[in-house]
């Protein structure tokens, strides 16, 4: 059997550890090689070898995202654990864990616990239609992109019941700024996506990707990804648009009452939602795991050489929001609001008309005849 | 409220451009700056005192910090050259905070022991007094400011532990004022004096040389004077001017004055 898709790593998996089983304790063997027993367990390790993918590539994230802003601040981020820090992180989650959480008195116990294990959950669950290579996901799901982003539009209501639950003034503002804020920029964020998927006609993330074989996205619908990009940056709540957590006014924003664990899931899902972010970006405008042709083939011919690329795209990226991080001052809310609706959703008008235009007249082939775009 | 905002800023001269691609810029400029080595000196494990920084770091107004600015007139922990340490006390006695005990190292013979200075970090002020007045510059201060101990007797670093910090050659600073030259000598009050040898055997640096004289003859009626027929002649040039001789002549025939 040709291991070409996750799915049939996952069961292959699945039935060499049953057949192990089996083996080892004769009287299983027959109950263990029954078909629905081993789809079973491979829906488990698929979805396993999914998790560990996004929580390994978030935690690297957030490393990422540490060196680089010490080397824009002119130091050197963490460095201790581990080669150059990169474990550093998995030390904090040891001691966040570790950590008691506690609960304020007035808080209410159910949406306190439960906003921010919904929160992390949401943001994991996307990671199941997101595809970073050819043959992650099934394509069995065409409007996987639609759900993707569905699924990322869930935030604020988690964050707006944790802030409500826990009862404290900060954490309501920060989760009322949350809210609105999301979605403001949830308009311009869908309205860029009909741009994409008037070009590639298609709702299926695979699709557009494959679509992207001749020429990336970013240059027939340049406007549409800025707008997208500004979006997703307001989405993730990362600086400029960070004010639902302005620590300078709200102390954390909504995550202010939370502490140990509760705050580590709030913290890696935000950093799940970042990289759910970085994947959006790379697989509707920069070809995904694609590479234009001119490249020579060595490089795209290795073994997992579609999830490399990707996740080169994907931290390049993410590399140019932590500029940006680096770089803006945060923005008031009546300032955030007004780009929302008033230069954000214009703009992502202007794309879906141009990306009309260009698909009507059938001008969109020109774009693979020019070198960086791909093709 | 918003228009107004516009207005200003545009007023400013400070549009997009002004708060968007500057602020890009300037950060792309400073990551690419410290994308090999950032400024930050990763303390415990190098040090700025390092004279491998020298003229390579520099501080904000950007000037480098190093040679002739911090580092060569830092006060630090002392070291001191044990082998060099002559004994005199001189540090014992400039110290303004008599935080220097004098204890006795090996070295020294039984009757005549070595001995050197022992400092508590506890009261020094690190006011250099005692570097400035060692006569043989064995006792320096270096660079090293980190004294971070568990006990308060640590605190109190022995000869011993100030020769280690010699060894380590840390950058040092013999803190040497300029002064006018030494016209204070040692004098002696001759008819006071007993020949009892203890200026002699006590100085430091052995420049006190006792010298027969003939012996008196006594006046009419008295009884011939009970001492010793020998005088202290001090050599000026080896005198460091510690005035121990003073402090342990019995007869207080010695004293500070100029030669006329
Ligand atoms: S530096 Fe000053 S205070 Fe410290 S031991 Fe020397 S003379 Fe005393
Ligand atoms: S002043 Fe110098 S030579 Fe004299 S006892 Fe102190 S360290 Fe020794
Ligand atoms: S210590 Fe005083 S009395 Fe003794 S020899 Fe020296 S000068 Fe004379």
């Amino acid at each position: 059997m040709a291991l070409t898709t996750l799915w049939d790593v996952a069961y292959f998996l699945a039935s060499a550890l049953l057949t192990l089983v089996g083996r080892v304790i004769p009287p299983l063997a027959a109950p263990l090689s029954n078909g629905d027993v081993i789809w079973g367990l491979s829906a488990l390790v698929f979805g396993a070898i999914l998790l560990a993918a996004s929580m390994i590539n978030t935690i690297m994230l957030i490393w990422f995202e540490r060196k680089m802003l010490g080397r824009f601040m002119d130091r050197r981020g963490a460095m201790h654990v581990g080669y150059a820090g990169l474990l550093q992180n998995f030390a904090d989650g040891l001691k966040l864990f570790r950590k008691n959480t506690f609960k304020p008195r007035e808080a209410d116990e159910l949406g306190f616990y439960a906003g921010p294990i919904a929160y992390m959950v949401t943001s994991l669950l996307m990671f199941g239609v997101l595809p970073i290579s050819t043959g992650w996901s099934d394509g069995s799901l065409p409007l996987s992109m639609l759900l993707a982003l569905v699924i990322f539009s869930f935030a604020p209501l988690f964050i707006f019941i944790s802030a409500w639950s826990s009862n404290n003034k900060y954490s309501l503002m920060g989760g009322m700024r949350s809210a609105a804020q999301m979605i403001a920029y949830e308009v311009p964020i869908l309205l860029a996506v009909v741009a994409v998927v008037l070009v590639s006609g298609s709702f299926d993330l695979n699709t557009i990707v494959a679509e992207q074989q001749n020429y990336w996205f970013w240059g027939p619908l340049v406007l549409a990804m800025v707008v997208f990009a500004i979006g997703m940056l307001a989405e993730m709540e990362r600086i400029p648009f960070d004010l639902p957590e302005a620590e300078a006014e709200l102390v954390e924003g909504w995550n202010t009452e939370y502490g140990g664990m509760l705050f580590a899931f709030f913290m890696l899902a935000d950093y799940l939602r970042a990289l759910a972010g970085s994947f959006l970006i790379v697989l509707l405008f920069l070809g995904g795991w694609t590479l234009p042709t001119y490249v020579p083939s060595a490089l795209t011919t290795f073994p997992l050489a579609g999830i490399f690329w990707f996740l080169v795209k994907t931290y390049a990226v993410f590399g140019v929001f932590v500029w940006i991080r680096a770089a803006l001052p945060r923005v008031r809310t009546d300032q955030l609001l007004r780009i929302g609706w008033m230069r954000m959703i214009p703009l992502s008008l202007a794309a879906v008309v141009l990306a009309a235009a260009l698909v009507l007249v059938k001008c969109l082939p020109v774009f693979g005849c020019i070198p960086s775009m791909g093709g | 409220m918003a228009a107004e905002v516009d207005t200003k800023k545009r007023a400013q001269g400070e549009g997009d451009q002004g708060l968007i691609v500057k602020p890009m810029y300037t950060a792309a400029r400073q990551f690419m700056k410290s994308l090999v080595r950032p400024s930050t000196i990763v303390y415990p494990f190098e040090r700025l005192e390092d004279p491998k920084f020298r003229g390579e770091v520099r501080v904000a107004s950007g000037k480098p910090i190093g040679v002739g600015e911090v580092w060569d007139n830092y006060r630090g922990v002392h070291a001191l050259n044990i082998n060099t340490c002559i004994s005199c006390n001189l540090c014992a006695f400039s110290c303004p905070d008599l935080c220097i005990d004098m204890v006795t190292v090996p070295g020294g013979d039984p009757k005549h022991p070595k001995k050197c200075p022992e400092i508590d970090y506890g009261k020094c002020s690190y006011c250099g007094f005692c570097s400035d007045a060692c006569p043989e510059g064995c006792l320096t201060m270096t660079t090293r400011y980190e004294l971070s101990v568990t006990k308060r007797s640590d605190m109190v670093y022995s000869p011993q532990k100030m020769f280690d910090q010699f060894q380590r050659k840390l950058p040092m600073n013999p803190i040497r004022l300029a002064r006018p030259a030494n016209e204070d000598a040692i004098l002696l009050d001759a008819p006071l004096c007993i020949g009892c040898n203890a200026c002699s055997r006590d100085c430091p640096t052995n420049c006190i040389t006792m010298l027969d004289i003939p012996k008196g003859t006594p006046k009419p009626g008295e009884k011939p004077a009970k001492r010793i027929w020998k005088e202290p002649v001090i050599n000026d040039s080896d005198c460091v001017r510690c005035g121990t001789c003073i402090s342990v002549c019995p007869k207080e025939c010695l004293f500070w004055g100029t030669h006329t």
